[in-house]
Parts: structure tokens; C-alpha cells; sequence
């Protein structure tokens, strides 16, 4: 190979990267922000070798395990760089340049074009689903799960050319791997036979093995995964369809702008079906000649966003990222194959492929900068919290101005428990500045009540800070003065017995904090808000200290005796007793717990009763 | 295509990962805009923060949380809101070791602001106690109020250690009232 053939080469495999990292430069930089907080505080729980096998292996929320793309990768870096950003974004980059060289010689092999695999990796490289994936490191998982769908098929495409055992044996393994990383893996087997049999009848059976494991995956995972219920339930029905045309409308682009920057929705349906249309114009055509790639490629799409169709209500935003794989390859067969025709089909070519990029590298970076500058912002109030803490470590920290993305993207995955700061709150009446989102959580829990905030800030117990400026700024002083005299007579309906702000409500006996919870021996008592609607509940979250028998729990509200609950020896409990109407006129009540069962432990004088945990009305 | 594929992932580490390695440190604290310092109405002794209003008679902190008084200390406080117009409490939060008692059976303590006494108590068990005494609201304005309280009896120097001893005390302040 001569000199201006090599760089020929290099330029042909290292442009896609280069522009793939000036494209997403912004994701580069972007720091954790939303789920990222649960992995990192995942990462940061392990201390035995148990530990470890626990958080890499055990099911979590819906059954996920993905040991390599979201335990292992946040748990190794963490221990690695800690919270430094940017060797996992690196990681994420690193794997979707391996993606885009896969994508390359996947689409170069199938079409037997050169052109065709670059383009392939432009097109796919411009959709609007890498966004949310090459600036989160929680959508990892996507990266990484395309990396082993891509090297599976790479290894069958070799292993048809050459009939070498080693690249069959690749492709298994990459394809077992691919479960680690995304339970989507599981569609594979049907990418590889789909493919064989469309396109390489003779090799169709070869492929059938692979079932096996992707249905003993869905076995288990069925049996490990609780019921999908909330924004995880199936829906199967018409809803599909919609949903369907939502993800289609992303992929494509202008659907995705629109939601960034005002576009007239005739202008966005006119692109979507222009596009449309043509793609699949041109599977049509195709196929009628027999010739059965385009529409492989576009059952690509249709077997990875299929599993995503019955989550009516959880559209998320990189769940294109795989199936868009499948259309970017067919997209960049078909502009080569118009590019061999006459001049209006290179024009026509052209022309979409121009359209589809002006919609969607704006939108693809314009995504990006959004994450990065959310990211940015939660960013600046976690290390500044983590300041404050270290400038005032025994007192409650109050955020003022906390706005609505910040809360979702920085609070509810208790990203302060990373900075050494537990008891970081937003200050009274903040939670009208935020958004619900009850699949998410409840705001209220990370507010602290007026009566609460009036006696820590009173107590020297609390430091107030602004979150709206460039670095948070100390507003104790101005904050204090200004609190309404009546917040000093206000009674929180919602006691967390370990928040230190809340300690005046607590009677003798409790013991001291534990982290997040506090133990009781066998009675206490705390002050709580009466209840001030008809029908409200004493509702008492804890657990139960360790034993052989069960616990018997007595709680009176201001001398009424509660209905008593039987409790099991060291667990969790979450338990509502039903409370008498109080007096209009009554702001506060107490409640005295008592149980009838108490640990002891060798050299501790204490008896452990209960820990809680949270005390509410409501 | 494989050496090519070889060399662009090593150049893409190359490039990247000095960048990733940067920093180390697991958190990277970012600078926050504090207060100018300003006077507690509630001392916890053991904060080091608030050490400069601990005017005289408190010893080191011990065990992170509490210190020894001599016979008289003097600590400087800031009236609570509203205090110029409605009062507060003082509140002395401390503990009488049994070593006080078992030699001196019982000891009194007195307090003081701006030379005006507030009622002494005598104590004649160990343990742990709260001094409090209303303060009238003509004695809480201004920024700073200094208070002075006194033991009638100490445990004198003794087996090398050259302290005169009070009691323990934990925290000192004033309550809204």
C-alpha cells in the first residue's frame, strides 16, 4: 500500500471519531447528573467481596442486572477516579468509536462498499439518539450493548466469509457478553437469523442455537423482575402504534428539534413523511428486485424498538439508539446505491440526505449542550454542598432557588450522600418551584418544614445557601431575619427522627443519630402536627431489631391508644394506624411509642427497641 | 484495517487519557461565597468555629464535643431575634463529674450580664444539668452580650495537672423566647 493509499485509509476510519467528538464535545464534558447519583452511591456501598458480588449480580429496579454496563463501569471508575466525570465519558466515547469502526465494516461487508460503511457511521453518528448517550453515563448501557450486538454480527458476517470456527466462537462470546451489558441483547438471535435467512439462506440454521440462551435470559429475568407496574407497565395494545411513531419521529429528526426550538408542526410532518416515504420506497423497491438487505436492515430497527413499544408511558430518549443502528446502515446503502443511478436519483439522493442532516446535527448538538449545562448546574451544587460541609460538618445545610431540572437531575438520587453531606435539604416552600413527578418521587421529602427550619436556624443548628448564582453564596444571616415569626409555632407533619433539625421535636430516650436512622429503647415520644383533615393516618417507617420473636408496637397519639401491630424480628416496616379527628384549634400532638420487645448487646448498656425511619401525619 | 483500527484507539487513549487521569481526588470541592464571621447566640464549645467567643475560663475541647470551665468563665453571645424586645432564655448546658462532688459535696454556680447576677443553683449530684435563667429584655440589645458565670468552689491543681476545674460544659447560649 503506498503512502497517499495509507493515509487514504487512516482518514477513512478516523473521521467518523474525530467528528463524532466534535459533534458531542459537549458530552465529553458533562457531568453526572440524575441516576448517575444511585450508581455512584451503588459504587460507593461495597466494602466485602459479598458486597461486591451483590451489586454486580443481584436484580435491581425491573429485574436489570447489567453487571458490565452500569455496576461494574460505575463501581471501577468510581473506585478509580471518583466523582471525575471524565474518564467516564472517555469510556463512553472510546466504546462508541469502536461502534462507529463496527458499524463501518458491518455496513461495508453487507453492501460491499466502502462508501456505504462511512456513511453508514455519518448517518448514524447525526441521530438525535446519541445525544442523551454520549452525555450520560447511565445510558452507557446503550453504548456498550451496541458494541456487542455489533461485534456478534461482525463475527457472523467473518465467520460466513471465512468458515472459521474462531469467529463463530467470537461471535458466541460477544453475543454472551452483550447480556451483561443490556437485557435488548436478547434480540440478537433474531438480527442473526433474520440476516441468514433474507440474506444467506444457506447459513439460516446455523443460527438457530442462539435462541437458547436469549430464551433462558427472558425465563429468568421473568422470574427475577417484579411486576411492571407505574410508568413500567406493558401496554399491550393501539397505544403501541403511537408510540411506535413517536420513536420513528425522533430518529428521524425534526420531531426531536421541535421539541427544542418552535417548528410548525406541518413543516415537521411534511420531513417525516418525506423521509418516511422514501425509506421505505426504497425497502419496497428493493425487495420487489429480491434483493432482501434493506429490509433486513429495517427489521433491525424493527426487532430493537419493539421490546420499547408496550412502555406507553416511559418514552425515553436514547431508546432509538440501537434500532436507529439498523436504519442509519439502510440509509447509507441506499444513498450509494442512488448515487450509482441516474443524476435525479443522485440529486434525490442528495437532497434527503442533506435534509436529514440539517435537522439533525443541530438537534443531536443542541441536545448535548442541554445535558452538559444541567449537568453543569447540579455540578456546582453538589461540590459547593460538599464545601459548605466541610466549612460547617454538623449542620443542616438549606438550598434556596434549587429549581426545577436541578432538583430531578441532583437531588432525588441523593447525590450529597457522595459528598460526605446527609442532611442537605431545600428550604421551606421550595417544593412549589418543582415539577411532579411521582414516579420520580416526592419533592416534600427533601424539604425542611417551617417549624423545623425556624428552630435550626434559631439553634445555629443550619446554614442557609443561594444555589442561584455563578458559587453558592452563605445567606444565613439575611435568611434568618427574614423568616415569618410565624414558622417559630409551625409543627412538621412529617418527623424524619435522624434529621438533626428535627431533634426538639424528639422526647427523651431516643438514642443518637445512626447515619440515617435513629434507634429507641422500649418507649419515646415525638411532637408532630395534628391531623388536620378528617381520616388522616399515623403513618411509622422503620425496622425492628433482630430476634426471635415478633415485636409488639403501642403508639397513643396525645393519650389515644392506637390499634397495636405485631411486628417480625429485623425487618423493615411501614405501618398506618388510622387517628382520631383532633380539634380545629390543635397545631400539635404527641406521640409516645412503645414496644414490648428490646435487643441488648454485650458491653452496650442501650436496648434497641426501634429505629426509625420517618414518623407522618397524613 | 486492523493496524489502522489499533493505532486510532491508541491515539484516541493517547489523547484522552492523560485528561481522565488528571485528578484523582475523589471530591473536588467548588469555592462557595461565605458571610462575613458573625457572633452565635448558641455556642456548642466544642466548634472551633465559634472558639473566639469562648472570651476566658474554658479549657481545650475533649472528646470532640465538650470542655472543662476554671471557677469563673466568660462567654460572648448574640442576642436571639426579637430579644431586645421580649427577653430570652440563658441556657448553660454542662455536667458535674462525681470527682466534684465526692471532694466538694456541693458546688453553686452564679451568672451575670453586664454586671447584673441572675439567680444562682447549687448542685449536689453528679451529672448532666441546664442553667437557666430568663434574661430581661433590656440586657439583650446591641450585637453582643457577654456573659459571666461563676463557681463558688473548684477542684484545685492536682497529680500534674495544673488546672483549676469547674464543671464540663457542652453548650452555652441564648433561647428565643
Amino acid at each position: 500500500m503506498n503512502a497517499a493509499r495509507r493515509v487514504g485509509a487512516s482518514l477513512y476510519w478516523i473521521t467518523p471519531p474525530i467528528l463524532c467528538l466534535t459533534l458531542y464535545w459537549y458530552g465529553i464534558k458533562t457531568w453526572f447528573h440524575a441516576d448517575d447519583f444511585a450508581w455512584l452511591n451503588h459504587a460507593s456501598e461495597v466494602y466485602t467481596f459479598r458486597d461486591f458480588l451483590h451489586s454486580m449480580f443481584a436484580p435491581e429496579a425491573q429485574g436489570t442486572i447489567r453487571p458490565w454496563s452500569e455496576r461494574g463501569f460505575f463501581m471501577l471508575f468510581y473506585s478509580l477516579f471518583g466523582l471525575n466525570a471524565l474518564p467516564f465519558r472517555i469510556c463512553a466515547f472510546l466504546t462508541q468509536f469502536a461502534n462507529l469502526a463496527l458499524i463501518m465494516a458491518i455496513t461495508r461487508r453487507i453492501s460491499g462498499s466502502r462508501a456505504a460503511g462511512f456513511l453508514a457511521a455519518l448517518l448514524w453518528m447525526a441521530n438525535t439518539s446519541l445525544a442523551e448517550v454520549m452525555a450520560w453515563s447511565s445510558a452507557y448501557n446503550q453504548a456498550l450493548c451496541a458494541f456487542f450486538l455489533l461485534s456478534a454480527f461482525y463475527f457472523l458476517l467473518r465467520w460466513m466469509e471465512t468458515g472459521r470456527r474462531r469467529d463463530w466462537v467470537l461471535q458466541w462470546v460477544m453475543f454472551l457478553l452483550g447480556f451483561g451489558a443490556l437485557e435488548l441483547n436478547v434480540v440478537y438471535p433474531a438480527l442473526a437469523a433474520g440476516f441468514t435467512f433474507l440474506c444467506a439462506r444457506k447459513h439460516f440454521l446455523r443460527t438457530l442455537p442462539l435462541f437458547i440462551p436469549s430464551v433462558l435470559f427472558v425465563v429468568l429475568h421473568r422470574m427475577v423482575a417484579p411486576p411492571a407496574s407505574g410508568v413500567y407497565a406493558m401496554h399491550f395494545d393501539l397505544s403501541m402504534l403511537t408510540t411506535l411513531q413517536v420513536y420513528w419521529g425522533w430518529m428521524l429528526g425534526a420531531s426531536w428539534l421541535a421539541t427544542i426550538i418552535p417548528l410548525s408542526r406541518w413543516l415537521v410532518a411534511a420531513y417525516n413523511l418525506t423521509l418516511t416515504v422514501a425509506i421505505l420506497g426504497v425497502v419496497v423497491w428493493n425487495a420487489r428486485r429480491r434483493n432482501w438487505l434493506l429490509l433486513f436492515l429495517l427489521l433491525w430497527f424493527a426487532a430493537l424498538i419493539a421490546p420499547m413499544l408496550p412502555l406507553r408511558d416511559h418514552l425515553t430518549e436514547y431508546y432509538h439508539f440501537l434500532p436507529s443502528i439498523g436504519v442509519a446502515m439502510l440509509g447509507a446503502c441506499a444513498l450509494v446505491a442512488a448515487w450509482r443511478g441516474a443524476v435525479w436519483s443522485k440529486a434525490l439522493a442528495a437532497a434527503l440526505a442533506a435534509m436529514y442532516l440539517t435537522v439533525s446535527l443541530p438537534a443531536a448538538r443542541m441536545s448535548t449542550r442541554w445535558y452538559y449545562d444541567r449537568a453543569r448546574e447540579v455540578r456546582k451544587v453538589v461540590l459547593g454542598v460538599a464545601r459548605a460541609h466541610e466549612l460547617h460538618p454538623n449542620k443542616v445545610i438549606l438550598l434556596e432557588g434549587v429549581d426545577d431540572q436541578t432538583f430531578w437531575k441532583g437531588f432525588v438520587d441523593h447525590s450529597f450522600r457522595l459528598v460526605g453531606a446527609q442532611n442537605v435539604y431545600l428550604t421551606p416552600g421550595a417544593q412549589k418551584l418543582i415539577k411532579p413527578h411521582p414516579e420520580l418521587g416526592d419533592p416534600a421529602e427533601f424539604v425542611l418544614p417551617e417549624g423545623a427550619a425556624w428552630w435550626a436556624l434559631e439553634h445555629d443548628a443550619a446554614v442557609v445557601y443561594n444555589v442561584r448564582e455563578p458559587r453558592l453564596r452563605n445567606i444565613t444571616s439575611l435568611y434568618r431575619a427574614s423568616m415569618p415569626e410565624a414558622w417559630r409555632s409551625m409543627y412538621p407533619a412529617r418527623v424524619d427522627v435522624a434529621n438533626p433539625a428535627m431533634v426538639y421535636l424528639l422526647g427523651p430516650g431516643w438514642y443518637n443519630i445512626d447515619i440515617n436512622h435513629r434507634w429507641m429503647p422500649r418507649r419515646a415520644t415525638v411532637t408532630l402536627a395534628a391531623p388536620q383533615t378528617a381520616g388522616a393516618s399515623l403513618h411509622l417507617s422503620g425496622s425492628t431489631a433482630s430476634g426471635d420473636a415478633p415485636a409488639r408496637i403501642t403508639v397513643t397519639a396525645d393519650g389515644v391508644t392506637l390499634p397495636g401491630r405485631s411486628l417480625a424480628p429485623g425487618e423493615g416496616f411501614h405501618i398506618a394506624l388510622p387517628l382520631p379527628p383532633a380539634p380545629e384549634s390543635k397545631v400539635s400532638m404527641e406521640v409516645t411509642i412503645e414496644v414490648d420487645r428490646v435487643l441488648t448487646l454485650p458491653g452496650d448498656a442501650r436496648q434497641f427497641g426501634l429505629a426509625f425511619g420517618v414518623i407522618e401525619v397524613k | 484495517m486492523r493496524r489502522t483500527l489499533l493505532a486510532a484507539a491508541l491515539a484516541a487513549l493517547l489523547c484522552l487519557a492523560p485528561a481522565g487521569c488528571r485528578s484523582r481526588r475523589k471530591v473536588k470541592v467548588q469555592q462557595t461565597e461565605e458571610e462575613a464571621p458573625s457572633l452565635a447566640s448558641m455556642v456548642h464549645v466544642a466548634d472551633p468555629k465559634v472558639s473566639a467567643q469562648l472570651v476566658n475560663g474554658f479549657y481545650g475541647v475533649e472528646q470532640n464535643a465538650w470542655r472543662w470551665t476554671a471557677g469563673k468563665f466568660s462567654v460572648l453571645l448574640r442576642p436571639p431575634r426579637g430579644a431586645a424586645q421580649k427577653g430570652a432564655t440563658l441556657q448553660l448546658k454542662f455536667a458535674v463529674p462525681d470527682p466534684i462532688i465526692a471532694k466538694l459535696k456541693a458546688i453553686s454556680l452564679a451568672a451575670s450580664i453586664g454586671g447584673k447576677p441572675l439567680s444562682p443553683e447549687t448542685y449536689t449530684q453528679p451529672g448532666e444539668f441546664t442553667y437557666s435563667r430568663d434574661v430581661a429584655a433590656d440586657l439583650l440589645t446591641g450585637e453582643a452580650v457577654k456573659v459571666d458565670f461563676a463557681l463558688d468552689k473548684t477542684l484545685p491543681p492536682a497529680n500534674g495537672d495544673q488546672r483549676e476545674l469547674g464543671v464540663v460544659v457542652s453548650v452555652v447560649g441564648f433561647e428565643a423566647r
